[in-house]
């Protein structure tokens, strides 16, 4: 199948899964979906969505000061491509940000309410100006195909150079800006990435990147719709990006001897890994690759070089944006897969849009052949009528859309288990069972509840020495006490102990020290029960007392009750004695939605693990 | 007067009655652990809290409104401000939930609301409402062991620093938020290093907004140079190659 | 078997119900970009709107069927519906279900009419069946999904009301629940991508139908002259007076 069509439809599998995310991210905040906490407030989606993706959009200004100011003209058959990448970059950093943002909607604030002491201000207002700029650049390209728009086109074309100045001006900002932003947190960031000179590496590394990401996609291009790649071109390209490179590693190494940090560079550990990983990849492997001719004159040896050195810079900029912080306490961030969706969903429809525009716009000198018209392909009929079906209007939509769908089902199937709006279980107090011979039990007294034979259970289990087999604990000079005494809730998880009570004026009035005679305020010191109740647990009880948390009431009941007549029910061959049927006669009816005594989600929960044990 | 907590951990007794207090006064919700929490017990929901440090020694863990503030000066739509009373103060009509100032802050003070769809940040404002009509912050006012206390902040320090004199082998010889980043309002005394309440943070060092003001101002500056070197280049190398055009015409 | 009986009615009906919903809206949004295609490449753009809408009541509303030819089927047919409709959107375990996974409810049947339905769906299924395996011509015309589909829908009717009235064992019952639970995912699975999809699609079909097929003028005429039955009266759709000896005709023309 078709290189392009394949690819499309992966990326339409991206951007479903990414949509079920957002929906979610939107509906249930981003504690939901995201691995970000309090100490690591910022995680991927700035570090490679907003910080990832300015950068990897710097080849837009890099290419129009090579073509229009320093008049390259040899490049100018990238600069429209390299324009539109900037041109989309942008848009998705700002499609990003809008996940990032707690309050996306008040995302305009930054143009009304001022603070220019911020870098994060400056950065803002340089993206919005610099995608003005990117918009007007990049407009006569489709305006061509519109006759319509001729006059417009022809004033943009004419006053380029100015639109490209202030581009570059408003890039070099922000480019180093970003890097402005970490100058406040030298006690967040690593020594070996906190620099008071962020700024300029910043700019460096985007200088670079803007070289490498143009030859990489161009290449990636060409092979996507079976170009001849513009090799030739782009090799000085790859020259002068060794030398950026070479620049970046001496300003960054020199920076670290100045400031006394070179330790770290042999201080054994995550960030010295880190740190040298991060600079093989976008600095010393991609130089030393662009450095070997032979390498620099072929189209994959300038791919490869290219390729990894975008990599590594966008790595660069995740690791100071997250990865190479200083842990605080135990917190540690790695993203969780909903961010990675949602970043793979940005950059996937930035691709598709790139790809749309490329093949209906002259982005190119010429224009890809539709991806779908193979020439060496028969024309596909109609089965039943055997009529010519024609291409559609919409390439694979049927393709496309079924793999969207597909992903975007599986993404809210994956998302859901967090109940967004249960309440859980309320309270439900117990009221003791009441009878003689046969108890009635029925804890929240709703009428639906078990007659306990209890003498005859007595009887059958061994007369008067037999209380112990299900009272396992009892309250100060009682016997036998009630199930209810102590599992006080039907569903909940009660405290058998009362610490409280222990001290209150109506309990026992006991002050802290009788029971917790050395450490205070822990309960490692302090006295065990059975050190004043002595008969707490009567001599013989068959259930262990392991701590004072008691399970809920029908959760104790049901366990007490079903293991010995399950087992009963093997030993005598009678099935029957282990059905639900068996104790509970009356079925509880469904009669309406208002019903809120019955509660199907707690007895799941509750009562089918105990049957099946 | 500049409005200033004081807390002496030697007097500290660790009952949480602030904590309780702030609760109250600032009718924070229930709280329970989420995955997000940070160690030191602040949350959304826990304006202040109290921490255990080393011999029984309790510590009130708060925003320090410092006097030049990372938060305020990272803000890109200015909803902290720092108030001339003392506190710095958050209006969440302004916020867009970038949070920056959540990086930014030194102390790590500022929590978010993770668990909600339309998310603020949250902070100890050192209850402004109240100070500014006379009162002193709902944590000072409850503190049964007077440890914390409320006041001018010159006279908290020369009280901190009085109580130390008085009795010099019951303090560590600093008080905790005097130089610090430039100095904050909330300071503290105590007979232990308090470091474990801001643990990467060395004391005594230059306020943070500095760190960003000399590349802040340079931007003007700069945008001008690049604009002016670029269109100079590009007028020269245009001359140029119109002139080799004619050379090579002739 | 809880292990899959959660996993059954959890991660998995999520999926399954997800994908109902997103694929009958995607079948609906490529049915009516194709109409809106097929409109635009018409030399022909009359569309008989009060026709289609006519048609499309019609096939609704089994009134009109009673006097053509199957009237017993067209009801059995319509009463199955019903039961399809009700008992797994009202019945009141599964508002409650419902209530528990999104917070909201809607008014549920009571347990004693839900019963009815549910015996109604089982009974109408059956006979569909028996109609369209007893029936020569409807065994003509049947795919292999005409015949899967109403044991599969009927398997979760069959399984719930047992489940919901014979006194089981917990075993016996967990198994009835698992069949219940996955039939009814692998129905909601299959709903967009088989035939089933008609109860989005159907608004849609008479529309496409009007829209996509014209034939030029005259065809009739030439087809006949093709197949050699140049001058015989012709038989147009819509009247009632069609000739004895055209049969082959008729099907072709229409």
């Amino acid at each position: 199948m078709n290189r392009v069509y394949r690819l499309k439809f992966i990326l339409w599998l991206v951007v479903g899964l990414a949509s079920a995310v957002a929906a979610a991210r939107f509906t249930q905040g981003l504690g939901a979906i995201t691995n970000l906490s309090d100490p690591t407030p910022w995680g991927l989606w700035v570090g490679f969505d907003v910080m990832g993706g300015v950068a990897l959009a710097s080849g837009g200004f890099i290419m129009t000061a090579a073509v229009y100011i320093f008049r390259l003209e040899r490049l100018h058959g990238v600069v429209r491509p390299a324009v539109l990448t900037a041109f989309l970059g942008y848009v998705a950093v700002a499609v990003g940000l809008l996940f990032d943002l707690g309050l996306p909607w008040n995302i305009w604030h930054m143009i009304v309410f001022w603070n220019p002491h911020s870098p994060l201000f400056e950065v803002g207002w340089c993206v919005m100006l610099y995608l003005t700029v990117l918009t007007l650049e990049l407009f006569p390209v489709p305006a061509q195909e519109f006759s319509a728009l001729a006059k417009v086109r022809r004033i943009l074309v004419k006053g380029r150079l100015p639109l490209v100045v202030a581009g570059i001006g408003l890039s070099t900002l922000h480019q180093s800006s970003l890097g402005s932003l970490f100058l406040i947190m030298p006690y967040r960031l690593h020594p070996l990435w906190y620099s008071p000179i962020l700024p300029l590496l910043f700019l460096i590394s985007a200088i670079g990147l803007g070289m490498m990401m143009v030859t990489f996609e161009s290449h990636s291009t060409a092979w996507l719709y079976r170009r001849k790649p513009e090799t030739e071109a782009l090799a000085p390209l790859g020259g002068a990006a060794r030398w950026v490179l070479l620049l970046y590693m001496a300003t960054r190494l020199a920076d670290l001897a100045i400031r006394g940090q070179l330790r770290y560079l042999v201080t054994p550990g995550w960030h010295m890994a880190l740190f040298w990983l991060e600079m093989s990849v976008m600095a010393i492997v991609p130089a030393i690759l662009f450095s070997l001719p032979r390498v620099r004159r072929t189209s994959g040896g300038q791919w490869a070089a290219a390729g990894l050195g975008v990599f590594g810079v966008v790595m660069n900029r995740i690791d100071v944006g997250g990865l190479a912080h200083l842990s605080r306490g135990n917190h540690i961030y790695l993203p969780a897969w909903t961010e990675v969706a949602i970043s793979a969903g940005v950059v996937a429809g930035a691709t598709l849009a790139f790809l749309f525009m490329v093949e209906r716009f002259r982005v190119w000198e010429q224009r890809p052949a539709d991806p779908l018209a193979d020439p060496h392909k028969l024309p596909e009929f109609d089965r039943v009528g055997m009529t010519w079906l024609g291409v559609p209007a919409i390439a694979g939509r049927m393709v496309y859309s079924l793999g969207f769908i597909f992903a975007a089902a599986l993404g809210l199937a994956l998302l859901a288990p967090q109940p967004a709006a249960s309440r859980g279980v309320d309270p439900q107090p117990v009221h003791r069972a009441r009878g003689g011979a046969i108890l009635w039990i029925d804890g929240n007294l709703d009428g639906f509840g078990v007659a306990f034979p209890h003498d005859r259970i007595v009887k059958r289990l061994g007369g008067d020495t037999s209380c112990v087999q299900c009272h396992h604990m009892n309250l100060p000079r009682d016997r036998a006490s009630g199930c209810y005494e102590c599992h006080r809730d039907m569903y909940l998880t009660s405290d058998a102990f009362q610490h409280d009570w222990h001290a209150s004026p109506e309990g026992g009035r006991l002050a802290c020290v009788q029971c917790h005679p050395s450490q205070p305020r822990s309960a490692a010191g302090a006295k065990p029960c059975t050190g004043c109740h002595k008969d707490l647990t009567p001599a013989g009880a068959t259930i262990p007392v392991k701590h004072y948390r008691a399970p809920g009431y029908v959760q104790s009941m049901h366990v007490l009750c079903i293991n010995c007549h399950v087992q009963l029910a093997k030993q005598e061959g009678k099935p029957d004695f282990a059905r639900c049927v068996t104790c509970h006669k009356e079925r509880r009816g469904l009669t309406d939605s208002g019903d809120t005594t019955a509660r199907p989600d707690a007895v799941r929960g509750i009562l089918l693990p105990a049957m099946t044990r | 007067m500049k409005a200033a907590i004081l807390t002496d951990t030697t007097k500290c007794i660790g009952c949480n009655e602030c904590a309780i207090a702030c609760k109250k006064a600032n009718h924070l919700a229930p709280d329970s652990p989420r995955r997000w929490d940070a160690e030191d017990g602040l949350s959304a929901r826990n304006w202040t809290s109290v921490v255990e440090g080393p011999n029984h020694t309790y510590a009130r863990q708060q925003c320090r409104h410092c006097l030049e503030p990372a938060c305020v000066s990272v803000c890109p739509v200015g909803a902290l401000s720092k108030t001339a009373l003392g506190p710095v103060v958050y209006d969440q009509s302004r916020c867009m939930g970038c949070r920056y100032c959540m990086m930014a802050c030194a102390y790590g003070i500022p929590r978010y609301d993770w668990d909600q769809a339309v998310p603020y940040v949250r902070k100890c404002i050192l209850c402004y409402d109240r100070i500014r009509t006379g009162g002193q912050p709902a944590c000072t006012e409850a503190c049964p062991a007077k440890a914390t206390i409320f006041g001018d902040r010159d006279e908290l320090l020369a009280e901190a620093h009085r109580r130390i004199a008085a009795a010099p082998g019951q303090y560590v010889n600093q008080v905790w938020g005097e130089h610090d980043l430039g100095g904050t309002s909330v300071i503290s005394i105590s007979n232990v290093d308090l470091s474990f309440l801001a643990p990467e943070h060395p004391a005594g060092s230059a306020p943070l907004p500095q760190t960003t003001a000399l590349a802040m101002h340079a931007v003007p500056f700069a945008f001008t140079g690049v604009v002016a070197g670029m269109a100079g280049l590009n007028w020269i190398i245009n001359r140029r190659m119109k002139r080799q055009t004619e050379g090579s015409d002739e | 078997m809880q292990a899959w009986i959660e996993f059954g009615r959890g991660p998995l009906f999520r999926l399954a119900f997800c994908l109902m919903v997103l694929g009958l809206l995607r079948v609906v949004v490529l049915t009516i970009v194709g109409i809106a295609e097929a409109y635009r490449r018409n030399s022909d753009r009359i569309v008989p709107w009060k026709a289609i809408a006519r048609q499309t009541l019609g096939w609704l509303v089994p009134v009109r069927r009673l006097l053509g030819g199957r009237p017993v089927y067209s009801v059995t047919s319509f009463l199955f519906h019903v039961g399809l409709l009700a008992v797994p959107l009202f019945l009141a375990a599964h508002v409650r279900l419902w209530r528990g996974a999104v917070g909201f409810a809607w008014p549920a049947l009571p347990q004693r009419p839900a019963d009815y339905f549910t015996l109604l769906a089982i009974a109408a299924g059956a006979g569909l069946i028996c109609g369209r395996v007893f029936h020569r011509g409807a065994r003509a015309l049947s795919r292999l999904q005409d015949y899967i589909w109403p044991p599969l829908l009927l398997a979760p009717f069959v399984t719930g009301y047992v489940c919901a009235h014979a006194a089981l064992g917990p075993k016996v019952y967990q198994e009835m629940m698992l069949v219940h639970i996955y039939a009814a995912d692998l129905i909601m699975l299959t709903i967009p991508f088989t035939k089933i999809a008609h109860c989005v699609l159907a608004p849609f079909s008479q529309a496409v139908t009007a829209v996509a097929w014209k034939f030029v003028p005259g065809a009739g005429q030439e087809v006949a002259a093709t197949l050699g039955y140049a001058g015989l009266p012709i038989w147009v759709a819509n009247s009632r007076s069609a000739p004895a000896a055209g049969d082959k005709k008729e099907a072709l023309v229409k």
